[in-house]
């Protein structure tokens, strides 16, 4: 029970370590912005944007892209052959926008993300290929930094941010969002330097000589992003990670808890298949490599941590220990509370970043749900591994569109890898 | 990789304005990671000047480690807080009796943990004075970090190493720190929570560990907690105008919570939070020493407890107590020496609260921070010398090495010349040693001691629960259970000061007194220990 609590405390301290990487001191948090940018357009750009029954936000979205103030860019949008209402949004965004949007339509009978980015890798022209879903909202400045940040540091790979922004709609999709503030404000950036990184789903920018040389996108993985991130920083791909709030991606959080639920178990899942490809294991150096096996094992440690935590403390409360013991199964609650007042703390950050007015009932989700959210991702992660194991990697695309979409996965569940 | 064959049908136009298609990977225009912080800063403990702190602190350990088994004379407390180290560390619970929550445990769970030191260097001698060689890695570690805070306050090498000198030489440092108190493990910590809290790299980590240490420090002595605002302030001047304030604010809070929680939960889980019958519990001591507990009067009244104690920490050394007073209100107006004037302002006004309990350790709490505030008015005073005058600075330093060397010198030469000679535990040694060879049937004897002998009873041999302290033979009714015929069940009692000092209340410890005959004395008349046999015949 000791060792237990050792090991929990450990695995917590180190998570919360990463997490906090960004803070570390006022020099770390300068270093992890966007630099700003020259002014000069050099790279060309070809944004791929997958869409698949999301006519409703697909036209915005390109409509925003078009906002971009940088002069050299296209926009490729790919839709699947049995999805003619996404397929007229786009050839419709195509007519209004000559020579800035190029539609290519996905004939694969297994439709998902990294197949309808491979179909259209042989389309791309830009020097930099850059991937988007149908419902961001890119900022209109993004792609000046972008070329900035190529140039100004010779990356192969630039990952911007990612930011969930809808936290008061629930409880869960308040912490969905403080998730995705702290791993892209933060732990992204300390697995950019360390040299390996799991990359994010969009808003990720690619050299296309790199990218074709690797063989594009993994059709069969579910969590394409991680693995491209994997192969890439394997292969020595320098990697930059830059986060500036005004001109992050905006995004939402799944709409229901099941969803969530699915979500993440498909993510999970991705880190396991990758785990289990081993790319990882041709990272040069043995604290890479022991990074990445901790990195991809993460999500199931957590889950474990998350019940067998709450656990220790309702033994110790009520089963009658020994002093010793009892108090052993509560120093794991030290990092793990640690956590929550760093949250609250970044919860305060993220409004001010975002202006948004966070209320105390914010603060109250954030304590409350955070068991009941360690549950949500204990339950995605069981879920992922029986999934693996018993062969079941289809993908479960989660909606992002109003209701009358539900049954739409019907047609991306049947397949098999 | 599955993409379609399909040709591709249409294109977009040639992509406007791309002036060039290669991406210069060559020559990068700005280096990739620039983590390193703008303003390096030098280590303040390492190279010539860790050498230089290094040796000023080893001198001070020179002048307090000789003699230190002979003066100053053992404490009643010295004795009871080694008892509860060994119970610590022999297994035996946090104390040899019921633990009552009096005092926080970790400062002698510390000091178990050092118990091995004095083995290590063959200390002759009684427990207590014997134990006294592990405080002096903990004086050490104090000595050093009063170094580190002043440079970190933002003194000048010479100042902090006065400071530190300061502190170490004087004369009550020397008598105080050699002996045994919780204080001094409280200090230390908070002296290092004050060095992490102004950790020049404003690192997140360091003002975790620093809340970390704050709770230790209160957890090693519950009072250093008034010296928390201290901290607070040089917390937060540490991290203004930077980013990431309110992180670092965040990090100490939860270092300080989460930690020091552990103290309260262990109550919880042995259910003794909470006051109810039958049992001791934490909120009960706390009721107990925040209400009941008698005051030892005004500083300023003649004949009160507390003044008495001013005046003998005032016959050690006025010059720290009295330079430290003065040095604090101006040290309040200066910015970057506010966080040890704050400290050192409220551990004043604590002591002259009117009517409070005033320990006979609490100096050990002010020294450190009165000699930082004193050095830092020097530096204060260093540095207003213009320094376009060239020969101002040496002439000054000069006269101030003399008028130190005049006025103080002489003083604390001959405080330390007492510390360094004086064999004020004669008496106690001898009494150790007459109880542990002289006495008959030791396995079979009962003896009432003061808790400065106990330990030696214990391991010459007594049983342990026949080795009784004095004052809990009225006090603690498990004691009184063990004893059918009461003051009878009692073979020998050792008279000590400690046990003569408050004979009304303790009725039994009297009965003993009254119904015994001195077999054996030792020491002057003042400090007399004498070994006295129960005569059980006569009726009292």
């Amino acid at each position: 029970m000791i060792l237990t609590s050792v090991v929990l405390a450990t695995f917590a301290a180190v998570t919360l370590w990463w997490t906090m990487h960004a803070w570390r001191t006022p020099e770390t948090l300068a270093a992890t912005r966007f630099a700003e940018p020259d002014g000069d357009h050099r790279l060309t750009f070809s944004l791929l944007l997958p869409a698949r029954h999301e006519q409703s936000v697909l036209e915005h979205t390109i409509q925003r892209l078009l906002r971009s103030t940088h002069q050299g860019y296209e926009i490729i949008v790919i839709v699947g052959h049995d999805d003619p209402e996404t397929a007229a949004v786009a050839h419709r965004a195509a007519e209004n926008a000559p020579g800035r949007v190029l539609v290519v339509t996905d004939h694969n009978e297994v439709k998902n993300k990294p197949r309808a980015l491979n179909t259209a890798l042989p389309y791309v022209r830009g020097d930099v290929v850059g991937v988007f879903d149908a419902e961001d909202q890119v900022h209109p400045h993004l792609l000046e930094h972008v070329d900035h940040a190529f140039r100004s540091t010779g990356a192969d790979v630039v990952q911007g941010g990612v930011q969930l922004i809808n936290f008061h709609t629930s409880w869960f999709s308040l912490h969905n969002c403080l998730e995705y503030f702290f791993w892209f404000r933060s732990r992204l950036h300390l697995h950019a330097r360390k040299g390996f990184i799991p990359l994010g789903g969009n808003t990720v920018f690619v050299r296309t000589d790199v990218l074709r040389t690797a063989n594009g996108w993994d059709g069969t993985c579910l969590a394409e992003d991680c693995d491209l991130g994997v192969r890439l920083s394997s292969r020595g791909a320098k990697v930059v990670v830059a986060y500036e709030a005004s001109l992050v991606t905006r995004e939402e959080t799944p709409d229901t808890l099941g969803s969530l639920l699915k979500q993440r178990t498909r993510w999970n899942q991705g880190f396991l298949q990758v785990l289990r490809k081993g790319e990882w294991r041709r990272l040069p150096s043995f604290g890479q490599r022991l990074l990445a096996r901790y990195t991809l094992v993460g999500p199931f440690l957590q889950a474990f941590s998350g019940v067998a935590i709450p656990i220790g403390i309702a033994a110790a409360i009520f089963a009658d220990l020994p002093i010793g013991i009892a108090l052993a199964t509560f120093v794991p609650v030290v990092p793990m509370a640690a956590n929550i007042v760093f949250q609250t703390v970044g919860l305060r950050d993220f409004g001010q970043q975002y202006h948004l007015r966070i209320k105390p009932l914010h603060y109250a989700w954030l304590i409350l749900g955070a068991f009941p959210y360690a549950l949500v991702l204990s339950v995605a992660a069981l879920r992922a591994v029986w999934r693996e194991y018993t062969g079941r990697r289809n993908w479960e695309l989660t909606a992002h569109v109003g209701a009358h979409l539900n049954n739409a996965n019907a047609g991306a569940e049947a397949g098999v890898a | 990789m599955t993409t379609t064959s399909e040709p591709p049908q249409t294109t977009t136009a040639l992509i406007p304005k791309a002036r060039s298609g290669v991406i210069d990977v060559t020559r990068p225009l700005v280096p990739a990671h620039d983590h390193q912080p703008s303003r390096v800063r030098r280590r303040e403990l390492t190279g010539g000047e860790g050498l230089l702190a290094g040796g000023l602190t080893a001198l001070v350990l020179a002048v307090l480690t000789v003699n230190i088994t002979g003066f100053p004379m053992a404490s009643d407390d010295e004795g009871t807080y080694l008892a509860q180290a060994w119970a610590v560390a022999t297994g035996k619970g946090l104390a040899h009796y019921t633990y009552w929550y009096d005092h926080p445990p970790l400062a002698w769970i510390q000091l178990a943990a050092l118990s091995w030191i004095p083995g290590l260097f063959q200390v002759d001698g009684p427990a207590v004075m014997a134990a006294r060689v592990a405080m002096i890695p903990v004086v050490a570690a104090c000595l050093l970090l009063v170094y580190l805070v002043c440079r970190r306050l933002g003194m000048a090498v010479w100042a902090a190493a006065a400071g530190l000198l300061i502190f170490g030489l004087s004369p009550l440092t020397i008598t105080m720190y050699r002996e045994i108190y919780l204080d001094t493990f409280a200090v230390t910590w908070m002296l290092g929570a004050l060095a992490l809290v102004l950790s020049p790299r404003r690192n997140l980590w360091h003002y975790t560990a620093a809340g970390a240490a704050t709770a230790l420090a209160v957890l090693s002595k519950e009072t250093m907690l008034v010296t928390l605002p201290a901290v607070c302030v040089a917390l937060w001047q540490n991290a203004a105008r930077s980013s990431t304030r309110p992180w670092a604010v965040g990090g100490y809070l939860s270092g300080l919570v989460l930690v020091g929680m552990f103290y309260p939960l262990y109550a919880l889980l042995r259910g003794e939070l909470f006051p109810g019958p039958g049992h001791v519990s934490l909120i009960g001591a706390w009721q107990f020493q925040l209400a009941n507990r008698s005051g030892t009067g005004s500083i300023f009244e003649a004949g009160a407890g507390s003044h008495e104690l001013v005046k003998s920490w005032l016959f050690y050394d006025p010059v720290i107590l009295l330079a430290g007073l003065a040095a604090t209100v101006p040290a309040l107006v200066v910015r970057r020496l506010r966080p040890a004037a704050v400290a050192a302002v409220i551990l004043v006004l604590v002591a002259i609260r009117p009517g409070g309990y005033l320990p006979a350790m609490y100096v050990v709490q002010i020294l450190p921070f009165f000699a930082i505030v004193i050095a830092g008015m020097l530096d204060v005073t260093g540095r207003a010398v213009p320094a376009h005058r060239r020969w101002w600075r040496p002439a000054l330093a000069t006269v101030a090495v003399l008028l130190a060397a005049t006025l103080i010198g002489p003083r604390w030469w001959a405080g330390n010349q007492r510390a360094l000679t004086a064999a004020d535990n004669a008496g106690y040694t001898a009494a150790a040693d007459y109880l542990r060879t002289s006495v008959p049937d030791r396995a079979g004897a009962t003896v009432v001691v003061d808790d400065v002998l106990w330990l030696d009873c214990v391991n010459a041999g007594y049983p342990e629960e026949q080795v009784i302290w004095f004052y809990k033979l009225d006090l603690d009714p498990a004691v009184a259970a063990r004893m059918p015929n009461g003051w009878r069940d009692v073979d020998y009692l050792v008279s000590t000061p400690a046990l003569r000092q408050d004979p009304g209340s303790l009725p039994l410890v009297n009965t003993l007194l009254t119904n015994s005959t001195v077999e054996a004395a030792f020491g002057p008349a003042d400090g007399r220990i004498e070994i006295r046999r129960i005569n059980k015949e006569i009726r009292s």
